[in-house]
């Protein structure tokens, strides 16, 4: 992964979550308060605008777009958002970002999420969902195409978590009737795999 | 959605310049989304922030003032300020002498405020932090961290700010805004959603007839929702929740809040007092500055919540000290 690709990436992600805003509010509007898709509007808005005047490289970019969605909003998956944006920024510093690395690095942001969130594995959230990523993309042979298996394990975490109660935050409020709805961050989580 | 406003996406920043507008020698914004005691920092005295969503006033920002709090950093409605403003909030507040950061138990603000303590504490300038979570109906005793913050946060505020006032080391005023946090209990009830401005979309919905009794403030879900009962019933089955959880001996004191979510008029809070005072003064309970009408609301929401703080001889002091901010005075 180098710069030019990286800033690609994060254009095509912007655009996904223009796109996936509709369907975030509405999920989040039965567990949460309906603004999930609005907070990452506003991310992807602020991340568009700094990607222009990033610095030309991953970690530059990785900052930028902490920064910016740090700005757009102080809602907990906005601020989780920016917060996993540095780590990896920071876990970078010298490295490469790498086939094997992938991995190495979502278990990383996994653990420093948890800790920054209070989430556990299990609770039915974003961290679920990285986490099979991770796990995921450290079983992967050379030929794989690794958006590919990005994506089918953020699909699979959603099934897999579908009929547990959410333990966190305010869905948890829902207990048993969060048993059978997706959990809005999971979602969203598989729409920014989607766009890789 | 009816709302008297401009722009929905204008809701918070035309609130906040309107407030400053109506009292200058009270507030100022010190950034788009910071507001500070007019005078600045008191020079020796403890500062304390606070910050949350808009969509609460008098909370947050509101109690800013003389023998409240210092600063607060403002999201948008119902929704966390941003850590930048977290920072910000802290300086406007520093006076020299560590700042506290006093704010609600929910999951947004605390990182936010967290991110900013590690960004600014130093052997120089010294921060902690308290979080209010007085909700009784968001979770049971035994996981009480996991309890939201609701109107107890004004008794916390007030007792912080008195010992912050009074000359209180950091140290002291974390120790009284932890010891007003441990000792206040809510109940809340919904009769009526409310509208976030920017989804246009009511934040729950509920029968003509019915309640929803132990409701959060932005619409969380409380114990249960059936039909509207009289205020008695009510006061009763509330006081029966927070009661047991206190244990006040006869002969003690408590602090009082029958407060309003926004719609729901004085005329109620006091059929509700009325009833609150009659069940504490036959356990033989003294009740100390009774406060009555809208101090922690959600914007349109009809609906009320009863809060109790026993006090001991120390808070009951800081309680009744001297404060000021245009929405209350003591």
């Amino acid at each position: 992964m180098d710069a030019p690709r990286l800033k690609d990436a994060f254009t095509r992600w912007a655009a996904a979550m223009d796109k996936a805003a509709p369907e975030l509010n509405e999920l989040d509007s039965r567990l949460g308060d309906g603004d999930l898709g609005v907070t990452l509007q506003k991310c992807a808005l602020n991340v568009r605008a700094a990607l222009p005047v990033a610095p030309d490289s991953v970690q530059g970019i990785l900052k930028s777009a902490s920064q910016a969605c740090a700005d757009a909003s102080g809602s907990s998956f906005g601020t989780l958002l920016a917060s996993g944006l540095l780590v990896a920024a920071k876990w970078l510093d010298g490295r490469s970002l790498d086939r094997a690395a992938l991995s190495e690095l979502l278990s990383h942001a996994v653990e420093k999420l948890s800790a920054r969130g209070g989430a556990s594995l299990g609770d039915k959230t974003m961290i679920d969902s990285l986490h099979a990523i991770a796990q995921a993309l450290s079983q992967t042979q050379p030929q794989d195409d690794l958006a590919a298996v990005a994506r089918n394990a953020a699909a699979k975490a959603i099934e897999e978590f579908r009929d547990k109660p959410n333990r966190i935050g305010r869905a948890r409020m829902f207990a048993e009737k969060s048993i059978g709805m997706d959990d809005p961050g999971m979602v969203a989580v598989l729409r920014m795999a989607e766009s890789l | 959605m009816k709302k008297i406003l401009n722009a929905p996406s204008a809701y918070v920043d035309e609130t906040l310049a309107g407030l400053c507008a109506a009292y200058p020698s009270s507030y100022k914004l010190v950034g788009a989304r910071v507001l500070a005691r007019a005078g600045g920092p008191v020079p020796g005295k403890v500062g304390i922030v606070t910050g949350g969503g808009s969509g609460h006033l008098p909370v947050f920002l509101g109690y800013v003032g003389e023998g409240l709090l210092d600063a607060c950093a403002v999201g948008n409605v119902f929704a966390g300020p941003r850590v930048a403003d977290c920072v910000a909030a802290f300086q406007a507040a520093d006076g020299g002498a560590g700042v506290l950061a006093l704010y609600g138990n929910y999951g947004g603000d605390r990182m936010n405020f967290e991110m900013a303590i590690e960004e600014l504490a130093s052997d120089t300038f010294k921060c902690n932090s308290v979080r209010v979570a007085d909700d009784v109906a968001s979770a049971p005793v035994a996981e009480r961290d996991k309890r939201r913050g609701v109107a107890g946060m004004v008794f916390a505020f007030k007792i912080a700010g008195a010992c912050a006032a009074a000359g209180g080391s950091l140290a002291e005023v974390t120790a009284a805004a932890q010891k007003a946090a441990d000792a206040c209990r809510t109940i809340g009830v919904a009769l009526t959603p409310c509208t976030v401005p920017e989804s246009g979309r009511a934040s729950f919905e509920i029968a003509e007839t019915e309640i929803e009794f132990g409701m959060g403030i932005h619409g969380e879900p409380g114990i249960w929702r059936g039909p509207l009962k009289s205020a008695d019933a009510l006061t009763d089955e509330m006081l029966d929740l927070l009661l047991p959880e206190l244990n006040m001996a006869k002969g003690s004191s408590t602090a009082v809040l029958v407060n309003s979510l926004g719609a729901t008029p004085h005329e109620e809070l006091f059929i509700v007092y009325r009833r609150v005072a009659e069940v504490l003064g036959q356990r033989g309970i003294r009740i100390v500055m009774p406060l009555i009408g809208r101090y922690a609301t959600s914007m349109e929401m009809a609906g009320m919540s009863l809060t109790l703080m026993p006090l001991d001889s120390a808070l009951e002091g800081l309680l009744q000290a001297p404060a000021g901010c245009p929405f209350w005075k003591v």
